[in-house]
């Protein structure tokens, strides 16, 4: 075990993927040789050489146009998308050409291919560089969408997104960069399509998704400390393939689910888990289903606005302890 | 009191505050007008069940609620979250006695061993339309429940997931109980005990009171001779006569009345920046329900009556309690509460406030002791029954001067009033 | 103004026009404006004469395999479009008639292993690169034959195994996936080559910005072919372009060379492309071609294409590449015979194609389940 922050692990995951397998290749903008605007791939062009790491222009199109090619005739891709803001400024390529060619096209080609991409907010860099988009992803089929929690599973979920066949857009969460955590020092691989049950508890189920994980376990801890309320809480790690299995099962122990999401309000990720809670739960639940979200807004800059804005442990709190009554 | 949203049709199930007659701090006779209320059926004024305070007004003019929902309070505790149809909750915002170590069985008067907690049959359950979620209404359906009979300690009476399960072990268990159970087996160590209903709610309202009063503990030591010699020499005659036997409790309760009268703060609740004197004295005893918890019913207008009567009243009261008899209106209205802690041998306990109360007596284990009696010829040594009585006072209300002399009032009225006169 | 470069062979009409290719060595600036005049009809190519052959020249059989190839793509255009209006081909499809030679100039010049990506208007250059006329027709209709069995239709046809990389329904999306497959070439280490064929209209969306650039930076082994048949859907593309050759004018803008190309002769396509193609090959980096044609239909199915002037239609009508090339063809010297052999065998083709697709059936509902992923499966949870 190491113990790496959540940008090492990138690193670490990255290098330990290319050095396995020779048609893994990188590129994106200063990912070369600036080591990436945070600081996510020092090393690896060092390491790897310029034919393998490679910065592009800024040229959103043109960087996932390239993955996609070159996922198509052997290689192995990954591409950085700087925030994950922008993926809309490419996203025809990823929506209707990564997502939709294999299937259009009979299964004739795949695309193994990760889109790695610095999500979320805390960061104070205002509405364009802030937002939470992995619901644009999960709405994509044809898309599979990961967003880790913690160093750990950074480095084994973007290994297992390397390897895996299929197009993986791939979100870390800018505010959880410098946070640290123990990594498995050899070769570690999380599989894609398991949530992480991150504590349990018989009163609620919180089930939350990268840098509202840390949230909710600090809500947890008040909640049993001041409340007398245990939760459950889940770490849904991959979104697609999501761990409905777990889902059920751990909201089916408590009788009430609660989500905690940093995307904005509409057709968030947490919508989709709460539907099939409702559709599949629905003769176990105790209560109604409660999301905690960002509203629907795009984020404000000042950190006064932006902490109001982001779920907080004490909504968090608050929100729990309205349904468990 | 409450004032619940009332039933007014069969198939009614809200109604509309069309109109209030009166605000919060109003001062309402009995049968007085107090709100007007319409349904799409029918526009009906309700007089107040009871004379007294406005205080809490919960619903608006021209909000439409639910039937049974509390629309306000008249000389109330804040009702915020009790539950009008749940016989136990309003009683909770009363404090119960409080340890640190798991409540052994307390014994009131007479002694006898609490049964095991059965569900309790809802005082007014029917006319409220029932909230059963997807999960109750399943479990229910599976074990062929009946829904009105069960408890619910949800917000606003909702029965909860953990009701249904609870009722149903209950039901499944009650059968199976012999004459004289014993407490529910200790939980293995490292075992997760759930809080039940009574337990959370005690919990909740156990913080909820040390965070409103700052609590001062002040006791004092009462030689209970004077009580004894009429308690023994009464014993048998009155265990004939009443089929309860005669305790120290109707003792302290009869002197606490009367203390009570020298020092009205006593009785009282802080109101904002004020003090609310009650006139009435209305004792909250605290009756333990085997394990499962403890409840603080009521006994009105207790400084009107005697030792005797008010024996007789702990008696019923208790027994009630522990048939899970309870009504609302047990629970309303206390403004001084007694906590017998004395069969658990304790030298002395710190209550917490049974709010609004200011004030909360603990009664700890009378035993004999070696004192030193002053005579005239000088100071010797005897034995007596000494107990120790600790008042928790609420700091906001009054000083430790009056608390203090209130006290010493009620230990000169156990040390030296002619019982005997009394009974 | 326009660059050319083309055969060693100076070919010239009889009428000494200022039209003339110029062999590879001699680059002649020839004025655009006489370019123009003689797109717009002004000048013909009626009496071009091959007056010297030279080793760069083509031999018969590739002449008769550029032929051939048109032929094939014209006829499998025709049968869509009849298949169209008996209704046994739905939604929309967009046909290249006229637009042969551009496809089958590179078609003939490519090897199997080079990767071709196309547009939406892409039967002619999936087919070029050896698909069978039965699974083109057969995905048009729907059917379980189809190329793609149903699941993509007429915009997205695709063949890996024969290097045809897919057909892209949203205009300059393909141009940056073109370059990443000359990427992958490149990494790799082989000598394959990326050829992206597009419209004009494409020349004016970023992704072609995008792609352009990014091939030029990396030094890409992809070729950029512009078929600018001079409308863009239902617009011409000159009032929605700022620069007269939309792709030739803007190759400056990436260091690239103007290469401009009358798009109807298939002898210059095939040289143009075996030109590019070799300098791909030998890492001197990307081409952009602008390649002159004319669409004999509309835009789609839908578009009877009335907004181009009768004149302007019937003077590209009478540069129709099959016609031409024929021609040219037997003056070279080629038998009729063996050109009627060659018609005859391809009408049998197209008949027999037409057959295998009517006969068979629409997919099975099953296999809308299938292959969103690589094991074949469309489950996203548990």
């Amino acid at each position: 075990m190491a113990e790496l922050t959540y940008r090492e692990a990138v690193t670490a995951a990255i290098s330990q993927e290319m050095r396995l397998d020779s048609n893994v290749v990188f590129l994106g903008e200063d990912i070369a040789a600036a080591g990436g605007v945070f600081k996510t791939t020092q090393g690896l062009l060092e390491e790897f050489g310029p034919d393998r790491v490679r910065d592009t222009p800024i040229s959103e199109q043109a960087i996932i146009g390239a993955v996609m090619g070159a996922a198509m005739t052997g290689l192995r891709p990954i591409a950085e998308i700087m925030f994950s803001d922008f993926f809309a400024v490419c996203w025809d390529l990823v929506a209707n050409q990564i997502a939709k060619t294999r299937y259009m096209t009979d299964g004739q080609c795949s695309f193994p291919l990760v889109i790695r991409s610095a999500n979320g907010g805390g960061s104070r860099f205002g509405a364009q560089h802030s937002q939470s988009v992995e619901n644009w992803a999960m709405a994509v089929p044809g898309l599979k969408v990961v967003a880790p929690s913690n160093p750990a599973d950074i480095k084994g979920l973007l290994a297992a997104s390397i390897r895996d066949p299929d197009p993986v857009l791939f979100f870390e969460q800018k505010s959880l960069y410098a946070t640290k955590g123990d990594v498995p020092e050899d070769e570690h691989v999380v599989p894609l399509g398991q949530a992480r049950i991150v504590r349990s508890g018989n009163d609620v189920t919180i089930v939350a998704l990268a840098a509202m994980v840390l949230r909710a376990e600090k809500a947890a801890e008040t909640l049993a400390q001041e409340h007398g309320i245990s939760a459950t809480i889940v770490d849904v790690r991959s979104l697609v393939p999501l761990d409905t299995k777990t889902i059920l099962e751990e909201v089916g122990k408590t009788g009430r689910l609660v989500t905690v999401e940093e995307n904005p309000r509409l057709c968030g990720w947490g919508a989709e888990i709460a539907s099939i809670v409702a559709e599949e739960l629905f003769w176990d639940l105790d209560g109604p289903i409660v999301r905690v979200t960002t509203p629907h807004i795009p984020l404000p800059s000042a950190d006064a606005l932006e902490d109001a804005m982001l779920p907080s442990p004490a909504r968090i709190v608050e929100a729990v302890r309205q349904l468990v009554d | 009191m409450d004032i619940l949203m009332p039933q007014l049709g069969e198939t009614v199930v809200e109604g509309t505050i069309a109109a209030w007659h009166k605000k919060v701090g109003d001062t309402v006779a009995k049968d007085e007008l107090l709100l007007d209320i319409e349904t799409d059926k029918a526009a009906t004024e309700v007089p107040a069940p009871e004379a007294g305070v406005i205080t809490a007004i919960h619903v608006k003019e021209g909000q439409t609620v639910d039937v049974g929902v509390v629309l306000a309070v008249i000389n109330g505790p804040d009702k915020a979250d009790a539950d009008p149809t749940d016989t136990i909750k309003p009683d909770l915002a009363a404090i119960r006695a409080g340890t640190s170590t798991p409540p052994a069985a307390v014994v009131v008067a007479p002694e006898p061993e609490p049964e095991p907690q059965a569900p309790t049959p809802p005082a007014a359950e029917t006319g409220k339309r029932l909230r059963l979620s997807p999960v109750v209404r399943r479990l229910i359906a599976e074990q062929q429940l009946d829904a009105h009979q069960i408890q619910g300690s949800g917000r606003g009476g909702r029965i909860t997931r953990s009701d249904v399960i609870a009722f149903a072990e209950a039901r499944n268990t009650a059968s199976a109980q012999i004459a004289r159970p014993s407490a529910p087996a200790q939980p293995a160590a490292g075992e997760r005990l759930t809080f039940n209903r009574i337990r959370r709610l005690t919990a909740e309202h156990m913080v909820r009171s040390k965070a409103t009063s700052p609590h001062v503990l002040q006791a004092v030591e009462v030689d209970f001779s004077a009580v004894d010699q009429v308690r023994l020499a009464l014993r048998e005659d009155w265990r004939r006569d009443n089929g309860f036997s005669l305790t120290y409790l109707p003792f302290i309760a009869r002197a606490t009345c009367m203390a009570i009268r020298d020092f009205p703060r006593i009785n009282a609740s802080v109101d904002g920046d004020g003090l609310v004197m009650h006139h009435r004295v209305h004792l909250s005893i605290a009756v333990a329900l085997g394990l499962e918890g403890l409840v603080a019913p009521v006994i009105r207008d207790a400084g009107d009556l005697t030792v005797s009567g008010l024996a007789r009243r702990i008696s019923e009261i208790s027994a009630r309690a522990r048939d899970k008899a309870l009504g609302v209106d047990d629970f309303a209205g206390g403004t001084y509460t007694l906590s017998n802690n004395g069969s658990f041998g304790t030298l002395l306990t710190a209550p917490i406030i049974n709010q609004p109360q200011i004030a909360i007596l603990s009664i700890d284990a009378i035993k004999k002791r070696a004192v030193v009696i002053e005579g005239p010829e000088g100071d010797a040594i005897g034995v007596r029954p000494i107990g120790v009585l600790s008042q928790s006072f609420d700091h906001r209300a009054i000083d430790g001067a009056y608390s203090a002399a209130f006290l010493d009032k009620l230990k000169t009225l156990l040390e030296q009033r002619d019982w005997f006169a009394e009974l | 103004m326009g660059v050319f470069f083309g055969l060693k062979t100076v070919i010239a009409s009889s009428k000494g026009l200022s039209w003339r290719c110029v062999d590879l060595v001699h680059v002649e600036k020839i004025s655009h404006k006489a370019q123009y005049a003689h797109i717009k009809g002004e000048l013909f190519m009626d009496d071009i004469v091959v007056t010297k052959s030279s080793p760069n020249s083509l031999d018969t059989g590739t002449r008769l395999q550029l032929y051939r190839m048109m032929l094939e793509c014209r006829v499998l255009e025709k049968r869509a479009y009849d298949l169209f209006m008996q209704n046994l081909i739905k939604g929309t499809s967009h046909l290249s008639l006229g637009q042969e030679a551009i496809a089958a100039g590179f078609g003939v010049a490519m090897r199997p292993d080079d990767y071709t990506f196309c547009t939406y208007r892409g039967h002619n250059h999936t087919y070029v690169r050896g698909v069978t006329m039965a699974s083109i027709l057969g995905e048009l209709m729907g059917r379980e034959c189809g190329l793609l069995r149903g699941k993509g239709g007429s915009m997205h046809l695709m063949s890996m195994e024969h290097g045809a990389l897919g057909s892209y329904a949203i205009v300059g999306a393909h141009l940056p996936i073109a370059a990443g497959a000359a990427w992958s070439a490149q990494y790799r280490g082989t000598e394959q080559v990326s050829v992206c064929f597009f419209g004009d209209g494409t020349t004016n969306i970023g992704g072609f910005h995008e792609a352009l650039n990014f091939a030029v930076i990396w030094k890409l082994p992809v070729i950029f072919v512009c078929e600018n048949n001079r409308y863009m859907e239902y617009t011409a593309i000159s009032d929605v372009t700022a620069v007269e050759n939309p792709a030739a004018d803007r190759a400056a803008a990436y260091g690239l060379e103007s290469i401009l190309i009358d798009g109807n002769d298939v002898d210059v396509v095939y040289h143009t492309a075996m030109r590019a193609l070799s300098q791909a090959r030998r890492g001197g980096g990307p081409s952009l071609i602008e390649a002159l044609t004319y669409r004999h239909g509309g835009h789609s199915r839908a578009d009877p294409g009335k907004y181009r002037p009768d004149e302007e239609v019937a003077a590209w009508l009478k540069k129709d590449p099959l016609p031409t090339y024929r021609k040219r063809l037997l003056k070279l010297g080629l038998a009729e015979a063996s050109l009627e052999a060659i018609e005859a065998e391809t009408e049998a083709m197209i008949d027999e194609a037409t057959e295998t697709a009517r006969n068979s059936n629409p997919p099975p509902e099953d296999i809308a389940y299938t292959d969103l992923w690589a094991d074949g499966s469309a489950t996203w949870r548990n």
